[in-house]
């Protein structure tokens, strides 16, 4: 069985190391995609900037445009030098205004605001387009505007995230800045949609901690904030963040933010591109996103695993044949050899590894069993079950203990044997040992040749058995020694006479068969041992009627 | 740094004792603490956030005034022979998009109103403490209160419009000095000894150094503006 079990020790390795291959081998590729989305998502961040800064000179230019518009230049001239009244002016511009850009919604504007050289608002359209004369000069972009400056600027009011231009207006001879326009375009919805668009990621809008517009996961982004705010330091280094893991709902995502420029950064402006990440490559995972046609002919190697299996199968099967199977169906055949008394001994050497120690347990069994301390004769005591059958004379033929009533006396020199109350045990179930009939195997070793036998060996009835425990064995010996009918007549009637007082059936049994029985194996004995006779006897076992025959030589 | 010495009038020794017990607090000595203070290129720019461009018109010359140096104050401490300036209530106007004045030096015990008198709600606080001032709507026409006790450098400033801060510096003694147009910063009667000099601009403390004001050296100190290195070197020039 040795390479049957470096076999499985083998194929569970190599299952071991297969389940290892297939769990750790999406590793790799998984990080690869990772990081090739975090790439994809790097290079979409890069292209949003220049987005927005193209996008900050297009607002830039507009509100530069409308700035060079003669009217409003005239009319935040007349303002700023205090000419006119300031409603009238105010209706002027907000007209211009509206002449200009008819349909400020669509055209992505939120507020467009003209103030004079003071910062005093002198007209709006767009948010609170109603109010008029409030100054805003603090704002750095509406300040450097009236320095001269166009520039542009990202607000986070209310809410709204607006990205703001601003440019000077200049006087009508070009020498002063009379005023400034401002511009608002909302950066919310549409924005985060034209930049999808374009992007071909998601795209999510923060400020101050609270999305504010998104392409996807309305409700499954409040995580990123925090996230965001733990990459503060990448974020003032290089303007954006790695790309974060997280998850939304059942997706999960990778995500890169990026801070707006201008005051709004220092609002927790930021815009968010993300897109899905890379299953994971645990067990489930990959399960759960394999479908039917990763398992197709084409795409899954059916015929090497198919093969590689049925080969492990046969090999495993071959293994288990040779050193298992064989070995068994070997042993049985020496068994039954060994029943039929074809064999004295299981030729152990013959067998390797536990059956081996198998046979050769079998064989110290036998010779436990078979060969008393005393040497006893190879013939003594065998059981007449394998002589006489179950069909002679009914049943319970047995095998003599050694030391019992029918084994050879020990020579001197050997251990007296054992008190009459230590018979040894009968042998295991099932076991049938070797009939008498069996050919002389070559002597083992450890088998001593048997000592001749004598009929004054036979031990009388008192002698052996004494005063017997429950389960002594009672044995009733003939020792007659007259003709052979009346040696069987004998033992014959001293078994049934057993059989009776043990409460057995005669049914079946007649003295003729039981003679003939006898005979025959008389017969046998006589001559495969060259004896001049055998002796029978009856005794009681385990109480039940038993024949023991004495091959006598002289 | 200058030190000036006043020497004693070679009076008679009883007028000279007479003096020294009419000014029981002057110093023995003290002199002047001057120098300049180098802010970085983007400390020029008026503007404390930029957006993406910022572009000349070409046709009017740009007007450049304040920046960094309008939000910039040096101030000495130092264990001995000090008095802190005396509580008092300030009120810093809100209006028009900005804050008027957006500098304060301070006593401890000193009270700053904020007034909101422009058109719409601010929310005002100090970001780097929050539990000391924590957001609050100011709407127009409200006032809010904040008292000041602890000395050190405060920036206060607005959610909704983030350009707008107020930077209130509790000082617990009279030694400090504002700069000019040209970064230069000078503070009269400085005791002999050990100080710390402090730099702080654009709300926070940007220079930190161990300085001897006996020692007749003018500083030079070099702050990269707002949020990089800061560097200093000695100007032996006067």
């Amino acid at each position: 069985m040795f390479l049957s079990k470096i076999w499985f020790i083998l194929i569970a390795l190599a299952a071991g190391l297969a389940v290892t291959v297939a769990l750790v081998a999406p590793r790799p590729a998984v990080q690869k995609l990772s990081a090739l989305e975090g790439q994809r998502l790097d290079r979409a961040q890069y292209a949003a900037e220049q987005m927005l800064k193209v996008d900050a000179h297009k607002w830039i230019d507009r509100v530069s445009k409308l700035g060079r518009d003669a009217i409003i230049s005239e009319s935040l001239d007349s303002a700023t030098r205090g000419a006119g009244e300031i409603n009238v002016i105010h209706k002027t511009v907000q007209d211009r205004f509206n002449a200009l850009i008819p349909d400020l919604a669509n055209s992505g504007i939120a507020a467009l605001v003209a103030v004079d050289n003071k910062g005093r608002v002198i007209a709006r359209v767009g948010d609170n387009d109603k109010e008029y004369g409030d100054y805003v000069t603090g704002a750095e972009m509406v300040a450097d505007a009236l320095r001269g400056y166009l520039s542009d600027d990202v607000w986070g009011m209310n809410g709204r995230l607006m990205r703001m231009a601003a440019a000077p207006v200049l006087s009508k001879g070009r020498d002063r800045i009379v005023g400034a326009l401002y511009i608002g375009a909302e950066t919310g919805d549409n924005f985060v949609e034209r930049l999808k668009k374009n992007l071909d990621v998601d795209v999510a809008l923060f400020l101050r901690g609270k999305a504010i517009a998104t392409t996807a996961y309305p409700s499954a982004l409040t995580p990123l904030p925090d996230l965001i705010a733990q990459h503060a330091q990448e974020i003032e280094r290089v303007k954006r963040t790695p790309a974060i893991p997280f998850t939304a709902g059942n997706d999960e995502l990778l995500a890169v933010a990026a801070p707006f420029a201008g005051q709004a950064g220092q609002q927790q402006a930021f815009y968010v591109l993300f897109g899905k990440r890379p299953a994971n490559a645990d067990l489930a995972a990959l399960l759960k996103n394999t479908s039917s046609d990763d398992l197709k002919w084409g795409h899954f190697p059916w015929i090497p695993l198919a093969g590689g299996v049925f080969l492990a199968v046969v090999i495993g099967l071959l293994l288990i044949r040779n050193e298992g199977e064989n070995p068994l169906r070997r042993m049985r055949a020496d068994l039954k050899q060994l029943a039929r008394g074809e064999i004295f001994k299981i030729q152990d050497l013959q067998y390797g590894g536990r059956f081996g120690g198998l046979a050769r347990d079998i064989n110290a069994a036998i010779e436990h069993y078979t060969h008393a301390p005393s040497a006893p004769s190879a013939m003594a005591g065998k059981d007449l079950n394998a002589i006489l059958g179950d069909s002679a004379g009914g049943k319970a033929f047995d095998l003599p203990s050694p030391g019992s009533a029918f084994a050879s006396p020990p020579p001197p020199s050997f251990p007296p044997p054992p008190p009459p109350s230590g018979f040894p045990p009968p042998p295991p179930a099932g076991f049938m040992p070797p009939p008498l009939a069996f050919s002389p195997p070559p002597p083992p070793p450890m088998f001593a040749p048997p000592p001749p036998f004598s009929a004054s060996s036979i031990p009388t009835l008192d002698a052996d058995v004494g005063p017997a425990g429950p389960e002594a064995t009672r044995v009733v010996a003939s020792t007659d020694d007259g003709d052979e009918d009346t040696h069987f007549k004998n033992i014959f009637d001293d078994f049934v006479a057993t059989k009776r007082e043990c409460g057995e059936s005669l049914a079946g049994l007649t003295l003729d068969k039981f003679k003939d029985k006898l005979r025959g194996n008389k017969d046998a004995l006589m001559s495969k041992h060259q004896c001049r006779t055998v002796r029978f006897a009856v005794y009681v076992k385990d109480g039940r009627a038993a024949l023991k025959a004495t091959p006598i030589r002289d | 740094m200058t030190t000036t010495v006043r020497p004693l009038p070679l009076l008679s020794s009883v007028a000279a004792a007479a003096l020294f017990l009419i000014l029981p607090s002057a110093p023995a000595h003290a002199g002047t603490v001057k120098g300049v203070v180098h802010l970085g290129d983007e400390a020029a720019s008026t503007r404390l956030y930029q957006g993406y461009w910022r572009l000349e018109n070409g046709n009017v010359p740009v007007q450049s005034s304040g920046g960094a140096k309008a939000e910039t104050v040096v101030v000495l401490e130092i264990s001995k022979d000090t008095h802190a300036p005396a509580a008092r209530t300030v009120t810093v106007e809100i209006g028009g998009l900005d804050a008027r004045p957006r500098l304060l030096m301070l006593g401890p015990g000193s009270v700053l109103e904020l007034k909101n008198t422009g058109k719409v709600t601010h929310e005002f606080s100090t970001p780097d403490n929050p539990t000391f001032m924590p957001v609050e709507r100011l709407m127009p026409g409200g006032l809010r209160r904040q008292k000041f006790t602890a000395p050190g450098g405060y920036l206060i400033r607005c959610a909704e419009y983030p350009h707008i801060a107020i930077s209130a510096i509790v000082v617990n003694s009279q030694y400090f000095g504002t700069l000019d147009e040209k970064g230069n910063f000078t503070i009269p009667d400085v005791p002999d000894g050990k100080a710390t000099l402090k730099v702080w601009t654009r709300g926070r403390w940007a220079h930190e150094e161990e300085i001897d004001t006996s020692k007749k050296e003018a500083l030079s100190i070099k702050v990269s503006a707002p949020k990089g290195k800061e560097t200093k070197d000695k100007d032996s020039a006067e």
